[in-house]
């Protein structure tokens, strides 16, 4: 995991506030500081300030926006257990404001917790639903389970298709899963977020990208979407690989990322 | 009348004295005057129509039960185990990090990622630490994914296997005891306290030894036969992590006593409520006041 700290130029934060740790244990912390968290107790891969323009969106990179006192973290994945959500966790026990908040990307990418939040949010979402077994059709079913991301959804039109994905989502029946109906004539977009922007999607979608941003504070995002007419409905939030940027959404994560853009 | 949904998952019961115990809960909450559901994850929308949620299923944020606590929270329904107790008890690396802020002793302990994962840094932390090391994969829940290494060869054996799950592991001291206090702590007070004896082909509450499982015994104690060293421990670890409900996990090591984990959800179905028969009525007191 590349990390690179990038600091607002007002608020410039030299890499030595954070060194990386060395092979310290817990009682060694304790004895030389007297206080056992307000150390460099939590190991990070070792930082860099970038200034140029055009930061390396490479594989698993993960970079870090100072604005004011508020860290932003930008990854590909942001799911429990990942050097990312150890990153978060790490700030949110030295007490300095971070978005999104592990609670956040926790919520975020466990399907039906996305919707409920994001409903009582104002945010139209999928009704959903949850099962060990069944579904109604059509639908768009997401795994449940330790091992399941919103990236891997089916949609399911009849019987058999639907045996075969709930075969697969809940690896054999042993979890269950959500269902998401869906109303004749629905289609499923998805579209990326960055600090909720878009990139060439009409007003309705851009829109729900900046609630959804505002709302979860993830800086980039796949929104899925089930389109009724013309009512977008959100379906679930799921990571973004760099690789999957187009020109367009590459230039703006870049424009954040070297401080053309402000948050 | 009020509401009292029990969160249950057929797939998490193990075993009749689980069915039991929420049998027991049921009847103990029926006869306070309440209506009590099992709430199943398939029912997870009802969960908004309740008045208190009480969730007695594994818990992990990944799976249902966290869906399970944060519709409760959501809709400010009071919630055991409410969402950030099982954010932090799920994950060793969260859980101890609260621990040690708070100056509560544990193990000397260190978090590795998978970058650190040297011949040096492994050597280092033999020399530092002593042999054996206890590894654990984070998410680790009964024991599984915790493992005893005596040296660098098996450190990288266990290590690669648990670092394909996290990308984080912690590396313990191993400190020996021939049984662990749990102590039950119900928002910052003595709820519980029994003895786990630790079975003699392990070193864990729960192993497979031989293909077969073999569990730790229960041996429920009164307040007065417990070290009072051992509950203010409890408690403070507690503390250190919220106001729910924990069981919380120590090794009384001559007189050194060290927090080995908290765990939300805590096991109340294998005789740990012996000596202490209003467990479940003071738990859903707690539901119904907070």
């Amino acid at each position: 995991m590349n990390t690179k700290e990038i600091d607002s130029p007002p608020h410039k934060e030299s890499p030595e506030a954070f060194p990386p740790a060395p092979l310290l244990t817990s009682d060694a912390i304790v004895k030389e500081s007297g206080i056992p968290f307000d150390g460099p107790y939590f190991r990070k891969t070792a930082v860099k300030a970038n200034g140029k323009r055009d930061p390396n969106m490479i594989k698993d990179s993960l970079f870090i926006i100072r604005r004011g006192d508020m860290f932003h973290i930008i990854s590909e994945n942001y799911a429990f257990k990942t050097e990312t959500y150890y990153s978060i966790l790490r700030y949110e026990m030295e007490g300095k404001p971070v978005r999104p908040s592990s609670s956040a990307v926790l919520d975020a990418y466990v399907v039906p917790i996305c919707l409920e939040r994001a409903k009582l949010a104002g945010i139209p979402v999928c009704t959903w639903g949850i099962s060990q077994g069944y579904t109604p059709l059509p639908a768009i079913i997401y795994g449940l389970n330790y091992f399941a991301t919103a990236s891997d959804f089916c949609i399911v039109r009849d019987n058999d298709e639907a045996k075969d994905a709930i075969k697969h989502i809940t690896n054999i029946g042993k979890y269950p899963f959500c269902y998401q109906t869906l109303d004749n004539g629905a289609t499923v977009h998805s579209c990326i977020g960055i600090f909720g922007k878009t990139a060439r999607q009409c007003n309705a979608v851009s829109l729900l990208a900046e609630k959804v941003y505002s709302h979860f504070s993830i800086p980039l995002v796949t929104m899925v979407f089930v389109k009724t007419g013309e009512q977008y409905r959100l379906s679930s939030l799921a990571p973004v690989k760099y690789s999957q940027l187009l020109g367009e959404e590459r230039t703006l994560l870049a424009a954040y990322l070297s401080h053309q853009e402000f948050l | 009348m009020t509401r009292l949904g029990i969160f249950v998952d057929r797939k998490t019961l193990s075993n009749s004295e689980q069915l039991n115990a929420l049998i027991r809960c049921r009847d103990v909450a029926e006869g306070m005057g309440h209506d009590v559901d099992f709430i199943f994850p398939v029912d997870i929308n009802k969960i908004p129509g309740m008045d208190a949620l009480f969730i007695r299923a594994r818990t992990d944020p990944m799976n249902v039960t966290y869906v399970a606590a944060r519709m409760a929270s959501m809709h400010g329904i009071p919630v055991i185990d409410d969402p950030r107790s099982i954010q932090i008890c799920s994950d060793k690396v969260n859980m101890y990090s609260h621990l040690i802020k708070n100056r509560i002793s544990v193990p000397v302990t260190v978090f590795l990622s998978k970058n650190d994962l040297t011949i040096e840094n492994v050597t280092n932390l033999f020399n530092e630490l002593g042999s054996p090391l206890i590894i654990k994969e984070p998410s680790t829940s009964f024991s599984l994914r915790v493992e005893k290494v005596h040296d660098i060869t098996g450190f990288f054996r266990v290590a690669r296997r648990f670092i394909k799950l996290s990308d984080w592991i912690v590396v313990q001291q191993y400190i020996e005891s021939k049984y662990d206090w749990r102590v039950g702590v119900l928002d910052g007070k003595l709820l519980y306290a029994c003895k786990y004896t630790i079975p003699s082909d392990t070193f864990k509450i729960q192993a497979s030894v031989n293909g077969h499982i073999v569990y730790c015994g229960v041996e429920s104690v009164s307040p007065d036969k417990v070290p009072p060293h051992v509950i203010r421990l409890g408690i403070a670890a507690a503390d250190a992590i919220g106001s729910g409900l924990y069981g919380v996990d120590i090794k009384n090591n001559n007189g050194d006593a060290y927090v080995i984990e908290v765990n939300d959800n805590p096991s109340i179905e294998s005789g740990e409520d012996d000596c202490y028969p209003r467990i479940f009525e003071q738990i859903v007191t707690h539901l119904f006041t907070k």
